[in-house]
């Protein structure tokens, strides 16, 4: 890491930092499903890939961790609400099954987008980590978009609560695109092969013509500067759900 | 999603070249999610090289008695049924003879 000057540093701490919360804040948010999926196998797969996304965040804590000086531990359960970077997206709680079939799908296309870049990284690290995690999330999008044909050649009341939850995240979901402060430091470095707003634009050229038929037209929404800023109560709360174990006093705790 | 679901049953294989083993089954309503439950049930650890998923009712079954467990004594079609001790012991000493002549 002594190769790269303090400001490219601390771009690239705060893309792995984006990355690895949106990673760790949907696993969350999909573990909430474990013991209530709609049916064992699914209860099943949907754990065991809110597992692999938590797996993945450790990997990018881990890097981030070097790039800082800091412990993975510490980044992940050691910091207030405002302190995490998600994008928009993930603000909003579990839902019924249609909405997290609709937000997996979402954020899934946006990650392979985002995957596909970072496997082209000159920071040789997050290269191989992308690289490895890519291998898993084609499993999660194949995953993601069996459920999403599934609940739209469903039944009229199945249809209409995805393409209600389609709706409700479009602008949220344009987060994950959100530009970085660093940003440019990043692309001149090659540590991010091509800017937010031109993988934006794939994922929406991807995507728009998956989702408009099941939800109508949608509107045009781009990423923000602070898409990834703000923090909504759904999120505090699962806040204090994650964080509990670490904050406790182990002293007084009782297994 | 209780009232399509199907039957799935999955055999796995161990490395290449191993035999198939049956391995369970997974509900599922169609293939394609038969595929990931399969994956997830039979495959997530890194313990299969490939996967086979059958829906159930493709499978053949024969399980009539008349046809698999004939009432009539079939030992003859077994190795056992032969009783060839004394043959090969009677077959030994002339072998033996032959040879001492």
């Amino acid at each position: 890491m002594t190769d790269l000057d303090a400001a490219t540093r601390d771009a690239l701490a705060e893309l792995l930092l984006a990355v690895a919360d949106d990673e760790f804040v949907i696993g969350f948010w999909d573990s909430e499903w474990t013991g209530i999926a709609p049916m064992l196998e699914e209860d099943v797969a949907t754990s065991s890939i809110a597992q692999d996304e938590i797996g993945h965040a450790r990997a990018l804590y881990e890097l981030l961790a070097e790039v800082t000086d800091d412990d993975a531990d510490r980044i992940a359960y050691g910091r207030e609400p405002d302190a995490y970077r998600h994008a928009a997206l993930l603000n909003h709680r579990r839902g019924d099954w249609a909405f997290s079939v609709a937000r997996r799908y979402l954020y899934e296309t946006a990650d392979a987008v985002r995957l596909a870049t970072l496997a082209r990284s000159s920071h040789e690290p997050l290269a191989q980590l992308a690289g490895k995690m890519r291998r898993e999330e084609t499993y999660h999008l194949l995953h993601a978009e069996a459920w999403l044909r599934r609940l739209a050649d469903g039944p009229p009341d199945v249809r209409d609560r995805l393409a209600d939850a389609l709706r409700q995240l479009w602008t949220d979901a344009q987060q994950l695109f959100a530009p970085l402060g660093g940003e440019e430091l990043l692309v001149t470095a090659g540590i991010l092969p091509q800017p937010m707003a031109a993988m934006h634009a794939a994922w929406t050229a991807r995507v728009r013509p998956a989702v408009e038929p099941i939800a109508g037209q949608l509107p045009d929404a781009s990423p923000a500067a602070d898409g990834r800023m703000a923090r909504s109560d759904d999120f505090r709360w699962l806040h204090g759900e994650f964080t509990m174990v670490a904050a406790g006093d182990e002293a007084t705790a009782r297994w | 999603m209780s009232t399509n679901e199907r039957i799935w049953e999955v055999f796995r294989q161990e490395d290449e070249g191993d035999p198939m083993v049956h391995a369970g089954n997974v509900n599922a309503p169609d293939e394609e999610l038969a595929m990931h439950y399969a994956r997830e049930f039979y495959g997530r650890r890194g313990e299969s090289h490939r996967l086979w998923i059958v829906a159930r009712d493709a499978v053949t079954e024969l399980d009539d008695p008349d046809l698999l467990k004939p009432p009539f004594d079939r030992s003859h079609k077994k190795p056992g049924g032969y009783i060839i001790k004394h043959k090969l012991e009677a077959a030994k000493q002339r072998a033996a003879s032959e040879a001492g002549e």
